[in-house]
C-alpha cells in the first residue's frame, strides 16, 4: 500500500444523533450569510452564550507556565497578549503585550483530555458468596464547548472518532462526551518551530468538524459557521458582515503561517518507507536517548491507548474498575504471563513511530499524526520525530545517512582470516568464492558493500560482496591481475584475509513501493546480486522489477542459472544482450541501452541501480534521464584504485569524495560534474 | 463482608532498621480503613504504635530502613527465617536511602569528623538495601511509601492475588492529573521520567522537580536524562547531586552519580576506588 497523497481528514463521521456536522458551507443566519465580524470587545458574548446554554467552556488559559486548556468562565481568563516559544524539549511563555487572545501555538493539553479523560470509572464488581455482579458506571458527561480548537486538533478529533466510533465496536463513554461537545475552532495565525501540520495536511486552516471557526485580527474576529448549531449561535451574537479587507487580512495571516512551516515531513511513500525499516539499527540509536517515559503519547491528541485497573476492598469482594491512560511505552503494556513482547525501549519506540506513520494508515485510513508537534516540545530529552523520520525513512531525493555495521579489522594493517568453502568458475576468467568462518559483521553487511581481500605477498584488492548467505559470503572475482589471479587460484579450505564490509550500499529501502530498474554489464552484476536477492526476498514490497544485463559474449554472462531462475519467476523482467553473438545465441546483440531505449515504461516512479564500466554507465544514465528519472533516483558505482578502503590513503579521491568511504554506491546527484568526466 | 470471620487473621509485623519511621507511620494514614485492617490483620509488632514485640513467626513482615549496623545485618537474617513473606518498605529498605550517601565516602573519616569517640559508634561502612542481605519477596518504594500501595500489598496477600502496582514513570501520573511539565515549561530538573510512579506526582504538582524517592523505574534511561540536564548547562556536580538522593545507591542512579564525579561532599578513601561506582561495602 502506497500513501502517495496527503490523506484527507474527513470530519466527524456523525453517528446518528450527533450535534457535530459535516464540512462547512456558508450558512444563512439571521440577517445574512457569513463570514461575519465580531468586535474584540464582544468576544465575551460568545462565552456567555455558551455558558447560558448550559455548557462548560473549555478554552485556553495560562496555568503553570503554559497555555493549556481549562474551564473558562469569562473572557478575562483568556491568555491576552501571551505567546510561546517551543523547540524540542522546551516550552516557554512569551509576554507580547498586545490584546490578542489566540496568538499562541498549541500547549500540552488538547481536547482529548475531555473526550478521552485520563481516568474514567468503568464498573463496580461484587462477589456475594458464589454470585458475582458487575454494575457499569453511569455515563453522564457534562455538556462541553471547546473554545479555540486548532485545525490539527480538529483533525485529531476526527481521528479519534474513527478509532472509538468507526466500528464495529464503539466506545460509549467517548460517544457521549463527543456528542455533547460544541466546537469553536480558531485558525492559526502563528506557529511554533515544532509545528508541522502542513506536512500532515491538517492545517493551519480549519477545514471541517467545527460549529464555528474564528480567525483573529487585531480589532476582532472573522467568524464562519460550520453547523446549524454554530449558525444559531451567530444569530444571537452582535456581529456584522465581515468586509473584504478583513477577510483578506484573515486569509493572509493564515497563509503566512503555512509558509512559515514549510514541509518538514515529506509524507509521500512514508508508509512503505517506514515499514521497510523494522530492522534498522536506527531504533537502537533512538533508544539511547528515549526515556520511554510516555510523555509523547500523553500529549499526543490522537493516542488512544488505555488500561483497566481495579481497586478492591480489603476482602476482595467489591472492586472498582477504572480505565486509565496507558501507552505503548510502559512496561506492562505488552506484558503477558511469560514477559513483555516489547521489553526493550527500542521496541516501544518502533511500535509507536511505525503506528503513527504507517500501521495506523492500515487500520484507520489516515496517519495517526496531525503535525501538532506536542511530542517534540514535551519530550524531556527533545527527540524530534521529524528528524527521526528523515533519518530512518528518508524520502526520495534525500541522501540517507549511511548506517553501517562496524567493519571487521577496520585498520589497514589488520586482516581477519576466513576460509574458502567452495570455488565456482563463472566464466573463463571469473570465479566465485564462497567464504565461511567470517565475522558476523560481514553477514550483517549491506548490499553493495565490499571487502578488502588479501593473501600474503600480494597487494590487497577491493572485491564486492556478491551474496550474503546464512553464514557465508560470496566474492565474485575476475582475474584482472596477479593478486586476483592468486586469490581465485586458491581452493576449498584455503584461508584468505578479509577486512570489511566497507563502503556504501544500494539504498534498497528507498526503492520500496517503487519500480526498480537494474542496468549492468559484465562483472558489474556481482555487487547487484545481493540487491536482487533482497528484492526477491521481499518481492511484494516493490512494484515492477527489471534487470537489463549486457555481456561481451554469452559465455561471459555471470550466474547463468540464476538469470534463468529469475526470469522464470515471472515477476522479474530479465533482458539480456551481448556484444558478440554465437551461433546458439538467439537474443539481441548490441549495447545494453538498446534493451530499453525503445521501451514503453517510464521512469516516473522508478529507482535505477547501475553498475558496469564507466562508459557503459554514462550511456545508461543518459537514456534513463531521458525516460524521466532524476539524478537523485539513479544510483551508480564508481571504481577507483583502493588500498585502505576506509578513506585514509587518498588513492580513490575523486572530487570531494573518497570512493571507498563515500561510495562506491552514489546517487548520480551526488557526483555532479565528476561522473563521466575524463581524468578524474 | 460475611466472610471476614471465616478467614484467619494474618500475622503482620513491622520492624525497622536504620530509618526515620515515616514509612511505618504511613499505615496510620489509612485512617478510614484502620479498624477494618485491624479486623483482618493481627499487627503483632508495630513499634510506632505499640511497645509490644513479637518473636514471630510472621505471615507478612514489613521491613523498614537500611541495614546499617552489624546488629541489623545479623537481625535481618534471623527475621527472614521467621517471615513467610518479607516486604522491604520504603527507599531506605529498598535502595539504602539517604544514609547510603555515606557509601561513597571513607566511613572512618566521617565517624572521626562527627563523633568525639568514634570507637563507640558501631556501624557498617555502607548502608545497604535489605535485598543485599536476604531474599525480598516484594519491595515498596518511596520516601515515604504510598499508603495506597501498602494497602494494595496487604489486600493482595489477604485475597491471594498479585498486587496491582503499575510499572511506569512519574510522568504518567503528572499528565493524568494535568500538571504542566516542570522540566519542559520551566527548566526545573526533574527525575520523573526515570522514576517509578506511585506518589501521585506530588512534587511536580507543587512545581518542584521529582527527586526520585520512588527509585528508578524499569528500563530507566538515567544516562540520557543526565546527558540532557548536563547539555542544558548544568555543572557535573549538580547533575550528580540530583541523582544522589534518596535512591542514589540504586544501580541506574548510582551509575550516573559515578559518571558525573560522585556526590558532592564526599570524603574519599585514602586508596582510590575504581570509577565504577564505589563498592558494596558490607562489614
Amino acid at each position: 500500500m502506497v500513501i502517495d497523497e496527503r490523506l484527507p481528514y474527513a470530519p466527524y463521521p456523525a453517528p446518528a444523533g450527533t450535534a457535530v456536522a459535516a464540512p462547512p458551507a456558508p450558512i444563512a443566519s439571521g440577517g445574512g450569510v457569513g463570514p461575519w465580524f465580531l468586535a474584540r470587545a464582544n468576544l465575551g458574548v460568545l462565552i456567555d452564550l455558551l455558558r447560558e446554554d448550559g455548557r462548560t467552556v473549555i478554552g485556553p488559559a495560562v496555568v503553570d507556565g503554559a497555555v493549556t486548556l481549562a474551564e473558562v468562565r469569562s473572557v478575562d481568563e483568556l491568555p491576552a497578549g501571551v505567546g510561546d516559544e517551543q523547540v524540542p524539549g522546551r516550552y516557554r511563555l512569551v509576554q507580547r503585550g498586545d490584546r490578542r487572545v489566540f496568538d499562541f501555538a498549541v500547549g500540552p493539553t488538547s481536547p482529548k483530555r475531555w473526550t478521552f479523560p485520563p481516568v474514567v470509572p468503568l464498573n463496580v464488581g461484587r462477589r456475594d458468596g458464589r454470585a458475582v455482579s458487575f454494575e457499569p458506571s453511569p455515563i453522564d458527561p457534562p455538556r462541553l464547548a471547546f473554545l479555540g480548537v486548532r485545525a490539527c486538533e480538529l483533525a485529531a478529533l476526527g481521528i479519534q472518532d474513527r478509532v472509538f466510533l468507526g466500528g464495529p465496536y464503539t466506545d460509549e463513554d467517548y460517544h457521549a462526551r463527543r456528542r455533547n461537545a460544541l466546537v469553536v475552532a480558531v485558525n492559526c495565525t502563528t506557529a511554533a518551530s515544532t509545528c508541522f501540520c502542513t506536512s500532515m495536511g491538517t492545517g493551519p486552516e480549519a477545514r471541517g468538524g467545527y460549529d464555528l471557526v474564528l480567525t483573529e485580527l487585531d480589532e476582532g474576529f472573522v467568524i464562519r459557521a460550520g453547523s446549524p448549531d454554530g449558525a444559531d449561535l451567530v444569530a444571537r451574537m452582535p456581529v456584522r458582515g465581515a468586509d473584504a479587507g478583513q477577510m483578506l487580512r484573515a486569509a493572509e495571516s493564515v497563509g503566512k503561517v503555512a509558509a512559515m512551516m514549510g514541509d518538514p515531513v515529506p509524507t509521500a511513500g512514508l508508509h512503505d518507507r517506514l515499514l521497510a525499516q523494522f530492522d534498522s539499527q536506527h531504533w537502537s540509536r533512538i533508544a539511547e536517548r528515549c526515556l520511554s517515559c510516555a510523555n509523547c503519547t500523553m500529549v499526543c491528541p490522537t493516542c488512544f491507548c488505555s488500561s483497566v485497573t481495579q481497586r478492591s476492598d480489603l476482602d476482595g469482594d467489591v472492586s472498582t474498575s477504572e480505565r486509565v491512560w496507558d501507552f505503548c511505552f510502559t512496561a506492562g503494556f505488552a506484558k503477558v504471563a511469560g514477559g513483555s513482547f516489547r521489553s526493550r525501549p527500542r521496541d516501544r519506540y518502533r511500535q509507536w513511530l511505525t503506528h503513527k506513520f504507517a500501521t495506523w494508515v492500515d487500520q484507520f485510513g489516515t496517519f495517526g499524526c496531525v503535525g501538532c508537534g506536542r511530542c517534540i516540545a514535551w519530550c524531556p530529552v527533545g527527540i524530534d520525530i521529524r528528524a527521526e523520520l528523515l533519518s530512518i525513512a528518508p524520502p526520495l531525493g534525500a541522501r540517507p545517512e549511511p548506517v553501517r555495521p562496524k567493519p571487521v579489522a577496520a585498520t589497514p594493517g589488520f586482516y581477519a582470516t576466513a576460509r574458502i568453502v567452495s570455488v565456482r568458475p563463472e566464466t573463463a576468467d571469473v570465479t566465485t568464492l564462497t567464504i565461511g568462518d567470517v565475522d558476523p559483521a560481514f553477514l550483517a553487511g549491506e548490499f553493495g558493500q565490499f571487502a578488502m581481500v588479501a593473501v600474503p605477498a600480494f597487494p590487497p584488492v577491493p572485491i564486492s560482496i556478491s551474496r550474503f548467505g546464512r553464514d557465508t559470503i560470496d566474492l565474485t572475482i575476475r582475474a584482472a591481475g596477479p593478486a586476483t589471479a592468486a586469490i581465485i587460484g586458491l581452493g576449498p579450505r584455503d584461508e584468505i584475509g578479509v577486512r570489511g564490509p566497507l563502503g556504501t550500499s544500494w539504498p534498497i529501502e528507498r526503492a520500496m513501493g517503487h519500480d526498480v530498474v537494474i542496468v549492468t554489464g559484465g562483472i558489474g552484476l556481482a555487487p547487484l546480486r545481493p540487491l536482487l536477492d533482497g528484492i526477491i526476498a521481499r518481492r511484494d514490497r516493490f512494484e515492477t522489477v527489471r534487470l537489463f544485463y549486457g555481456a561481451r559474449t554469452p559465455a561471459d554472462q555471470l550466474y547463468r542459472e540464476e538469470l534463468r531462475a529469475w526470469a522464470a519467476r515471472g515477476d522479474v523482467e530479465v533482458e539480456l544482450i551481448v556484444d558478440r553473438g554465437t551461433p546458439d545465441w538467439t537474443g539481441p546483440v548490441g549495447v545494453v541501452t538498446h534493451l530499453f531505449d525503445q521501451a514503453t515504461w517510464d521512469g516516473e516512479h522508478a529507482l535505477a541501480f547501475v553498475c558496469g564500466p564507466e562508459r557503459m554507465m554514462e550511456a545508461t544514465v543518459e537514456t534513463l534521464e531521458s525516460r524521466g528519472l532524476p539524478p537523485d533516483r539513479i544510483f551508480v558505482t564508481l571504481e577507483r584504485h583502493m588500498e585502505c578502503g576506509i578513506g585514509l590513503c587518498g588513492h580513490c579521491q575523486t572530487g570531494g569524495l573518497f570512493v571507498c568511504r563515500d561510495g562506491p554506491v552514489f546517487a548520480l546527484s551526488q557526483l555532479g560534474g565528476i561522473f563521466g568526466r575524463e581524468g578524474m | 463482608m460475611a466472610t471476614v470471620a471465616a478467614r484467619p487473621r494474618l500475622r503482620v509485623g513491622i520492624v525497622k532498621m536504620a530509618s526515620c519511621d515515616g514509612c511505618q507511620l504511613t499505615l496510620l494514614d489509612l485512617e478510614d480503613e484502620l479498624l477494618a485492617i485491624a479486623e483482618r490483620f493481627e499487627l503483632v509488632e508495630f513499634p510506632e504504635a505499640s511497645s509490644a514485640r513479637s518473636a514471630g513467626p510472621y505471615d507478612v513482615l514489613l521491613v523498614e530502613g537500611a541495614v546499617s549496623t552489624p546488629d541489623q545485618a545479623a537481625d535481618i537474617l534471623e527475621l527472614r527465617r521467621k517471615a513467610k513473606l518479607l516486604v522491604s518498605v520504603g527507599a531506605c529498605a529498598s535502595y539504602g536511602g539517604i544514609q547510603a550517601l555515606r557509601n561513597w565516602s571513607d566511613h572512618d573519616a566521617i565517624r572521626a569528623a562527627v563523633y568525639a569517640h568514634p570507637e563507640y559508634v558501631e556501624s557498617l561502612n555502607a548502608a545497604t538495601p535489605v535485598s543485599e542481605h536476604v531474599k525480598v519477596d516484594a519491595e515498596l518504594h518511596g520516601c515515604p511509601i504510598s499508603p495506597d500501595q501498602l494497602r494494595e500489598v496487604l489486600v493482595s496477600v489477604a485475597v491471594g492475588r498479585r498486587p496491582q502496582i503499575r510499572e511506569e514513570a512519574v510522568c504518567l501520573e503528572c499528565k493524568r492529573r494535568g500538571t504542566v511539565c516542570v522540566m519542559v515549561a520551566e527548566g526545573i530538573p526533574c527525575l520523573g521520567p526515570v522514576t517509578q510512579s506511585g506518589c501521585g506526582a506530588l512534587c511536580p504538582s507543587f512545581r518542584r522537580g521529582c527527586f526520585g524517592c520512588f527509585g528508578p523505574r524499569e528500563q530507566a534511561n538515567a544516562t540520557s536524562l543526565a546527558r540532557t540536564l548536563a547539555a542544558d548547562g548544568r555543572e557535573d556536580p549538580d547533575v550528580a547531586r540530583l541523582f544522589a538522593g534518596f535512591t542514589g545507591w540504586s544501580g541506574p542512579f548510582r551509575a550516573v552519580v559515578a559518571a558525573y564525579g560522585g556526590p558532592p561532599g564526599v570524603i574519599p578513601y585514602a586508596v582510590p576506588e575504581s570509577a565504577e561506582g564505589g563498592r558494596d561495602g558490607r562489614g
